[in-house]
């Protein structure tokens, strides 16, 4: 906000950071998912833990991976990088894992969890999540590749070469066009 | 009991969702009119955390206090922490940060019912 008059960028002003443009977006929700899963996870535990053990600790351990996937994707660094993409890939594990057990051996989940039925209970958006994360990661290490010769001003050019090779991604996501206005 | 406010908390937040999604598809930024929109929102929710403690402080307990009060702490700073990370975006997923702030109000209010029925939505 320190430049209010500057022209509207389709991107943020630093294009390769985890944070930036649709980052700000997958920190923000992740960063909720971190908050609301944990602490339903601690208040579980610590009130009723014997109603539904593996229910809630399988909480507690989706609360951590998120909790991991929003810093090391709001520090960004190569390093937080690496440790997000482990944690966004366990995550759609988690959540394809926990989804079918939840639904072969209900007995197991009398109380729900965060990944339960695939995250039915939060819209899907668990499901969701890891996949976007583990995209937008994808295109950044990319993107990295084309920029480190023409850095902003080849911004457009970088991004026409980079959505030629993401065609597969940008058609499954149904956003991944859109993401810079390239519209 | 009263249920104007939850109703209109709803609305309000669907109705920023709405209005914050179309910025960032015609790839606007943040801007003052949707601050306000964020400051009307919290306003909304600050009003709604007071009848809640009212109703606390009146004697009546729901089944699960903790998380009552965990949701008490949690939904004022929802339209707060949107608008801080959404004011360090200089792109149009700025708008976008706070559309997912208005969904999260608009749901935190049916959640709210459920934990305690007597705040009527």
């Amino acid at each position: 906000m320190s430049e209010p008059m500057a022209p509207p960028e389709p991107t943020g002003s630093q294009p390769d950071s985890t944070r930036t443009g649709p980052g700000r977006l997958l920190v923000a929700v992740y960063g909720l998912f971190a908050l609301s899963a944990s602490a339903r996870a601690g208040v579980q535990i610590a009130t009723k833990f014997h109603h539904a053990p593996v229910a809630y600790l399988l909480s507690a351990f989706a609360g951590l991976v998120y909790i991991l996937a929003t810093v090391t994707l709001a520090i960004g660094s190569p390093t937080a990088r690496r440790i997000a993409v482990v944690s966004c890939s366990v995550e759609l594990a988690g959540v394809l894992a926990v989804g079918t057990w939840s639904l072969a051996d209900p007995a197991t989940f009398p109380d729900a969890t965060v990944w339960s039925s695939y995250g039915s209970g939060y819209g899907f958006v668990p499901l969701v999540l890891p996949v976007f994360g583990l995209l937008w990661l994808r295109r950044l290490t990319r993107r990295a590749g084309t920029q480190r010769t023409t850095m902003t001003s080849a911004e457009d050019a970088g991004e026409a070469t980079g959505s030629g090779v993401a065609d597969g991604e940008s058609g499954a996501s149904g956003q991944g066009a859109e993401d810079y206005g390239v519209r | 009991m009263n249920g104007a406010v939850p109703t209109t908390i709803i609305v309000a937040g669907l109705a920023l969702a709405g209005y914050a999604l179309l910025m960032t598809a015609l790839n606007r930024r943040m801007n003052v009119p949707l601050l306000a929109a964020v400051g009307v929102l919290e306003i909304l929710l600050l009003v709604e955390v007071g009848i809640i403690v009212a109703k606390l402080a009146g004697g009546e307990r729901p089944a699960g206090l903790a998380t009552l009060i965990g949701y008490l702490i949690a939904m004022p700073l929802v339209p707060v922490a949107a608008a801080f990370w959404g004011l360090m975006e200089r792109s149009r997923w700025g708008p976008a940060v706070i559309a997912v702030a208005g969904l999260v109000a608009a749901v935190l209010m049916v959640r709210l019912h459920q934990i305690w029925p007597v705040i009527h939505v």
